[in-house]
C-alpha cells in the first residue's frame, strides 16, 4: 500500500486556503535595471584588418506590474540598448591554416528599444495571458504577439502552454554601398508545453518542450559570405529542479536544456545556482553555467568565395562547434518593500570546451563581463 | 477567539505598527464572528441549525477549510472529525460521573464526517442535532492569516499567540529568536521547555489544561470520536512548521492517538517535534538532549 506523507498532504491542502493560495498580484512592482556588457577585445594577431575592439552594450530594463481588480494583472516591460563597437565581416584562413578575422571599424552605433504589455487573467484553477511586443532598432524591426494559459491541477501540478509569433523587418545600414541585401522578412512561430510538478513542501520540477519554427532571411547580412537555409526548426527540451535546503537555509537551483536544430546543431547547457540566506535582508547567490554546442552542417572555418552564392556556408563563430562557461555572483538586500541587486558574471568560450568542437577555435569567439545592479520596490 | 490572544510587533514607524494591529485585531474578530459556535449568527451555527433539515449556502474560505478537515480526517484515520463536537454532551467541566453507554451512542449518532456531503458551495448535515465545530483548525488558520496580514503591513518583527498557537511575523527587533516555554502538564505555571524560533509557527495540544475530573480520575479534554471516550494519549505534543495550520492538525491528530500511535505519527510527520509522555519523559528532535 502507498503510504501518504502526512506533511506534505496537510501543506497541500493548506496551500488551498485562502490565506496562503496563488492567487493574483495584490501589490504593485516596479523595478529598474541597469546592466553593462563588455566583449574582451580580439587578439591582434587573428584580426587581419578593422578594428579588434568588441560590442559593448549599456542596457536599461523597466518594469512595472500591477493588479487590475481582483483577476486580471498587467505588466510592462520596456528597455533600452545602446551598443557600440565592431562585429566580424568574414573569417579567411591565414598562412598556419588558423583561420584570421576581417573585422568592421569601430563605427557601429546602434539603439534598441523594446517595449512589451502583458495582461494576464487569473481564474479559480488557471491564468491565461496575452503579450504584446515590439522592437525597434536602425536596421531591425520586430513585432510579436504571445498567448499563454496555465491550469492548475490537484495543486500540486501546474499545466502551461504558450505560443508566440513575430515579424521581422531587417533593413541593413549601408546596404547599397556594400552590396548587401536592401531589405529582407523573418517570421517566427514558437509552441510550447510545460509540466510543473511540487515534489514535496521544499522541491519541485519543472520540465519544458519549445518547438520553434522560423523563416524567411536567416543570414547575416552584413558579412562578406553568409548563406543560411531560408527556414529552420528547433526543439529544446528543459528540466528544472529547486529545493529548499532546510540545514543550510538555502536553495539549489538545477538546471539542463538539450537544443537542436535544422542547420545540425545541437547544444546542451547545465547550470547551477546556489541562493544562500545569510540574514532577512542578505541573500548572496553564486551560478556556474556549462554550455557546449556542435558546428552547423554548412559551418566553414574559413569562407569560401569560390562556391556560388546560392551554395550555404557561413563562418559566423555562433555556428561553429565550442564551450563556454559563465561563472557569476549575485547579491541581494532587502529592506521594507525595496529590494536591491547586485551581480557580476564572467564567460569565457573556446573550442576545447565543447562536446563536438570545430577544427579550429574561432578567433571571434567570446569572452565578456556583464554586470548589473537592480532596483525593485513593491508598494 | 474565546482564548487569550497576543500580538507582538515591533518597528520604527509607530503608525504602521499601530494601522497594523488594528487590522490584525480587526481580521481576528471577522474569524471569530464567521466561525464560531457560540455565536448566532455565526457561518457554523447556520451551518449546525440547519442539520437534518436543509443544505446551507457556504463561501469558498470555508470551503477551503471543510477540504482541509477532510485531509485531516482521512489522515488520521476518522480520529480527526470537526463533527465530534457532540461528544462534549456527555463530557464536560460539569461531568461528575461517568456517562452511561447509552449517553455515548446517542451521542455518537450524531458524529460522523463521513456522512456530511458539501460541494464548493454547500454543505448539509444529514442527521438532526449534527454539529460541525471548526475550533480545531480556524485557529491555527486564523494565526496564520494574521501573519500575512501584519507582514502585508509592514510589519517584520513580531509574533501573534492565539491561546498558545504561535505564528511568527518574524524574529525579535534585535534579529534574535523568540524564546518560547513549553508549558509543563502537570505543574501549573512551570515551562518544561524552551524553543527558539524566528520564523513559522508553533502549536502545542496537550489534553491537560482542561481536564474533566471524575471519582479522582483525569480525563482529557480531547475526544475519540469512535469510542465516544476520551483519548488516553501522551500528554502534550509541540510542532514547529511552516503555517500554524499544519503544526496544528499534527500535534492535534498526535494527542487523539494512544501514546505509542501518536509518537509514530510525530515521528511520520518527519517535523521538529517535542512529545511529553505520561511518565513525563521529553521525547523527539526538540527536546533537550544534556
Amino acid at each position: 500500500m502507498k503510504k501518504i506523507d502526512p506533511l506534505l498532504a496537510l501543506t497541500t491542502a493548506a496551500l488551498s486556503l485562502p490565506v496562503f493560495a496563488g492567487n493574483p498580484p495584490t501589490e504593485k512592482e516596479i523595478s529598474l535595471r541597469a546592466s553593462s556588457y563588455k566583449e574582451d577585445d580580439i587578439s591582434k594577431t587573428s584580426v587581419l584588418s578593422g578594428s579588434p575592439e568588441r560590442y559593448k552594450i549599456d542596457k536599461t530594463h523597466f518594469r512595472l506590474l500591477t493588479p487590475i481588480g481582483s483577476n486580471w494583472s498587467t505588466e510592462i516591460n520596456t528597455s533600452q540598448e545602446v551598443m557600440s563597437g565592431a562585429s566580424p565581416w568574414g573569417t579567411f584562413s591565414g598562412s598556419d591554416e588558423q583561420p584570421s578575422l576581417i573585422m568592421s571599424g569601430a563605427t557601429i552605433k546602434d539603439k534598441r528599444t523594446e517595449v512589451g504589455v502583458s495582461i494576464t487573467n487569473y481564474q479559480d484553477n488557471a491564468s491565461y495571458g496575452v503579450t504584446l511586443g515590439t522592437s525597434h532598432e536602425d536596421d531591425y524591426k520586430s513585432r510579436s504577439i504571445g498567448l499563454s494559459a496555465g491550469w492548475d491541477l490537484n495543486n500540486m501540478s501546474t499545466l502551461g502552454i504558450g505560443f508566440s509569433f513575430s515579424d521581422d523587418d531587417i533593413e541593413p545600414t549601408d546596404a547599397k554601398k556594400f552590396g548587401r541585401i536592401q531589405q529582407a522578412k523573418k517570421q517566427t512561430r514558437s509552441f510550447s508545453v510545460s509540466w510543473t510538478q511540487i515534489i514535496n513542501a521544499n522541491s519541485l520540477l519543472f520540465s519544458g518542450l519549445t518547438y520553434t519554427n522560423k523563416e524567411g532571411f536567416l543570414s547575416d547580412p552584413y558579412k562578406l559570405r553568409d548563406t543560411r537555409p531560408d527556414k529552420k526548426s528547433e526543439w529544446a527540451a528543459s528540466l528544472k529542479y529547486r529545493i529548499f535546503i532546510d540545514s543550510k537555509n538555502a536553495a539549489l537551483h538545477l538546471n539542463y536544456r538539450l537544443y537542436n536544430d535544422g542547420f545540425g546543431i545541437n547544444s546542451h547547457t547545465v547550470n547551477a545556482e546556489w541562493h544562500q540566506n545569510i540574514s532577512l535582508r542578505w541573500k548572496i547567490s553564486p551560478r556556474i553555467r556549462y554550455y557546449s554546442q556542435s558546428q552547423a552542417d554548412f559551418y566553414l572555418d574559413a569562407d569560401d568565395f569560390s562556391l556560388p552564392k546560392t551554395v550555404n556556408q557561413s563562418s559566423d563563430h555562433r555556428l561553429s562547434g565550442y564551450g563556454a562557461i559563465t561563472a557569476g555572483i549575485q547579491a541581494n538586500y532587502e529592506l521594507s518593500g525595496w529590494k536591491i541587486k547586485v551581480g557580476f558574471d564572467r564567460y569565457i568560450s573556446d573550442n576545447h570546451y565543447g562536446h563536438d568542437s570545430s577544427r579550429y577555435s574561432h578567433p571571434a569567439l567570446l569572452d565578456f563581463n556583464l554586470t548589473s545592479l537592480g532596483i525593485e520596490y513593491k508598494f | 477567539m474565546g482564548c487569550p490572544c497576543e500580538l507582538r510587533f515591533y518597528g520604527k514607524k509607530e503608525k504602521e505598527i499601530e494601522n497594523a494591529f488594528r487590522q490584525c485585531v480587526a481580521r481576528a474578530k471577522e474569524f471569530e464572528h464567521k466561525y464560531s459556535r457560540y455565536l448566532d449568527d455565526s457561518v457554523t451555527t447556520s451551518i449546525n441549525r440547519s442539520a437534518g433539515k436543509s443544505r446551507t449556502t457556504i463561501d469558498q474560505e470555508t470551503f477551503a477549510l471543510l477540504d482541509y478537515a477532510q485531509v485531516c480526517f482521512e489522515l488520521s484515520n476518522g480520529f480527526f472529525d470537526i463533527t465530534s463536537g457532540t461528544l462534549r454532551q456527555c463530557w464536560n467541566s460539569q461531568t461528575t460521573e461517568l456517562p452511561s453507554q447509552i449517553q455515548i451512542e446517542n451521542c455518537r449518532s450524531r458524529i460522523g464526517w463521513e456522512k456530511v456531503t458539501y460541494s464548493e458551495t454547500e454543505i448539509f448535515l444529514p442527521v438532526k442535532g449534527m454539529e460541525l465545530d471548526f475550533g480545531g483548525i480556524v485557529k491555527e488558520y486564523a494565526a496564520d492569516a494574521l501573519v500575512a496580514s501584519a507582514q502585508k503591513n509592514g510589519v517584520e518583527f513580531g509574533l501573534i499567540n492565539l491561546g498558545g498557537d504561535i505564528a511568527m511575523v518574524g524574529p525579535q527587533a534585535d534579529g534574535s529568536p523568540w524564546n518560547i516555554g513549553i508549558v509543563h502538564p502537570t505543574i501549573k505555571g512551570a515551562t518544561i521547555a524552551k524553543i527558539e524560533l524566528s520564523s513559522g509557527a508553533l502549536t502545542t495540544s496537550g489534553g491537560y489544561e482542561r481536564f474533566i475530573e471524575i471519582d479522582g480520575q483525569r480525563y482529557s479534554h480531547l475526544l475519540n470520536p469512535k469510542t465516544g471516550f476520551p483519548t488516553d494519549s501522551m500528554l502534550s505534543a509541540t510542532v514547529i512548521a511552516d503555517q500554524a495550520v499544519v503544526a496544528g492538525s499534527i500535534t492535534s491528530i498526535a494527542l487523539l492517538n494512544n501514546e505509542k500511535e501518536g509518537l509514530r505519527w510525530l515521528e511520520d510527520s518527519k517535523l521538529p517535534y517535542l512529545a511529553i509522555t505520561k511518565n513525563l519523559d521529553c521525547l523527539g528532535t526538540l527536546a533537550r538532549t544534556d
